[in-house]
C-alpha cells in the first residue's frame, strides 16, 4: 500500500537558474572580468552596437560575444568581423538565454582567455527580464523607430535594467523625439541610466562605453 | 513565452524531491506567482502537460497555479508588501507604496513559488 503525502517546499522556481548566475557573476569578479547582458527588442540595433563596440576596444582589449538568437549564425559572424570572439547559442523555440547555457559556452573556453564579456539576448522585451545570466549589468536596446509608446508597453524589462539605450538617434525628428522614451525610462526606474545612441554613425558608443566602466585604448 | 522553460524548472526540481523521499509517483505540484510575472496560466498547465507525458512518476499529475498579489519594494520608506490599490494612469507597473504614497517603488519579480508537492510514498 501506498500513502499520500503533501511536501511544503517555498521554494523559487528559478532557483536552479539563478544558483547559476551567481556563480557565473562570482567567478566573473574573482577573474576581474567584465560581463554584460544585452537585451532589447528584435532589430533594436544590439549586433550593430556590438559590433561598434568591438570595433572600438579590441585593440586593447580581447572580447568575448555569445549571442542568443533562435537560429542563424548571422549575429555571431557580423561581431566577428570586429575583432571579437563569438560564439552563437541557438536557442531553438526559447526565446531568452539562461544562466545554463552561457555557462555552458564559458566552460568551453578558458575564461582568462578574455577581459570582456557580452551576451547579446534575443531579441524580445518580455521573457528575458525573468532570467537572470550572471551579468554584472543588465542593459535594454530598443529603437526610435519602435515609437514612443515602447517603454510604457514593456515596463518590466526596464524595471530590472542598469542601463536604458534608445538607439537609432540618428533618424530622430521623424514624428517625436527621444524624449519621451529617456523620460518613461526614468520614470520607471529611479537612477536608470539612459543613453542615446546611433549604431549607424557612433553617436553616443563612447558614453555607452564608459557608463560600462571600461577604459578607452 | 517561456512557460515551457518554467514547466521545466518546476519539473527539475520536484525530480529531485521525488528523490529525496523515495516517492512512487507525483500526484500534484502547486505552485504560486504574482500577477506581473507574465506567467500565461494555459500556457504552463499545457507545456506542464506535454512534458509530464514522458516521465514515468510525473504522468497523469496535476500542476496548480494560485495567483499572488504584486508586492513592491518602496525605495523612499523601505516598506515591503502589497502596493496602493490606487492604480497610475500612465504607467501600468509604477505602484504606489501604501505607507508613503511614493511612486518611487520596485517591483519583487522572480517570485514563482514552488508551494507544495503531493506524493504518493511507499507505506
Ligand atoms: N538608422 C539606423 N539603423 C540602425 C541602427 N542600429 C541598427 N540599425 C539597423 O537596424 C537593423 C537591425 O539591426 P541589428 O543590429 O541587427 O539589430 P538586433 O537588435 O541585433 O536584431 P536581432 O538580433 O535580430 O533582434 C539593421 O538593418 C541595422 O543596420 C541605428 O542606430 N540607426
Ligand atoms: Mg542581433
Ligand atoms: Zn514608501
Amino acid at each position: 500500500m501506498a500513502k499520500e503525502k503533501k511536501i511544503v517546499v517555498k521554494k523559487q522556481a528559478y532557483i536552479a537558474n539563478d544558483e547559476i548566475a551567481d556563480q557565473i557573476r562570482v567567478e566573473m569578479e574573482e577573474k576581474n572580468k567584465l560581463f554584460f547582458n544585452i537585451m532589447g527588442s528584435i532589430g533594436a540595433g544590439k549586433t550593430l552596437l556590438l559590433e561598434r563596440i568591438a570595433e572600438k576596444l579590441s585593440s586593447k582589449y580581447r572580447i568575448f560575444v555569445i549571442n542568443g538568437d533562435v537560429a542563424t549564425t548571422i549575429d555571431a559572424d557580423r561581431i566577428a568581423k570586429q575583432g571579437a570572439t563569438t560564439v552563437q547559442i541557438n536557442t531553438g523555440g526559447g526565446c531568452h538565454l539562461t544562466a545554463k547555457l552561457i555557462l555552458s559556452e564559458l566552460d568551453k573556453i578558458d575564461i582568462d582567455s578574455y577581459d570582456i564579456f557580452f551576451a547579446e539576448n534575443v531579441g524580445n522585451l518580455i521573457c528575458p527580464s525573468s532570467w537572470d545570466i550572471g551579468a554584472q549589468l543588465n542593459i535594454v536596446v530598443v529603437s526610435i523607430t519602435e515609437g514612443e509608446y515602447v517603454i510604457k508597453k514593456h515596463p518590466i524589462i526596464f524595471k530590472g535594467a542598469d542601463i536604458a539605450i534608445i538607439n537609432k538617434c540618428d533618424i530622430e525628428g521623424s514624428d517625436f523625439d527621444s524624449k519621451v522614451l529617456r523620460e518613461d525610462a526614468t520614470k520607471i526606474k529611479s537612477g536608470m541610466k539612459v543613453i542615446c545612441t546611433s549604431a549607424k554613425t557612433g553617436l553616443g558608443v563612447d558614453e555607452l562605453i564608459n557608463t560600462l566602466g571600461i577604459k578607452f585604448p | 513565452m517561456h512557460e515551457y522553460s518554467l514547466a521545466v524548472a518546476i519539473i527539475d526540481q520536484v525530480k529531485a524531491i521525488v528523490k529525496q523521499h523515495k516517492a512512487n509517483r507525483v500526484k500534484k505540484i502547486t505552485v504560486s506567482a504574482g500577477p506581473y510575472e507574465m506567467v500565461i496560466p494555459d500556457l504552463l498547465y499545457e507545456a506542464y502537460d506535454i512534458i509530464v507525458d514522458e516521465l514515468d512518476k510525473f504522468r497523469g499529475s496535476k500542476l496548480e497555479l494560485i495567483m499572488k498579489p504584486a508586492e513592491i519594494t518602496c525605495l523612499n520608506c523601505d516598506y515591503k508588501g502589497e502596493p496602493s490599490k490606487e492604480k497610475d494612469e500612465e504607467f501600468a507597473f509604477n505602484f504606489k507604496c501604501s505607507k508613503c504614497d511614493s511612486r518611487d517603488t520596485h517591483l519583487n519579480m522572480q517570485y514563482l513559488t514552488i508551494e507544495t508537492v503531493d506524493l504518493e510514498i511507499p507505506e
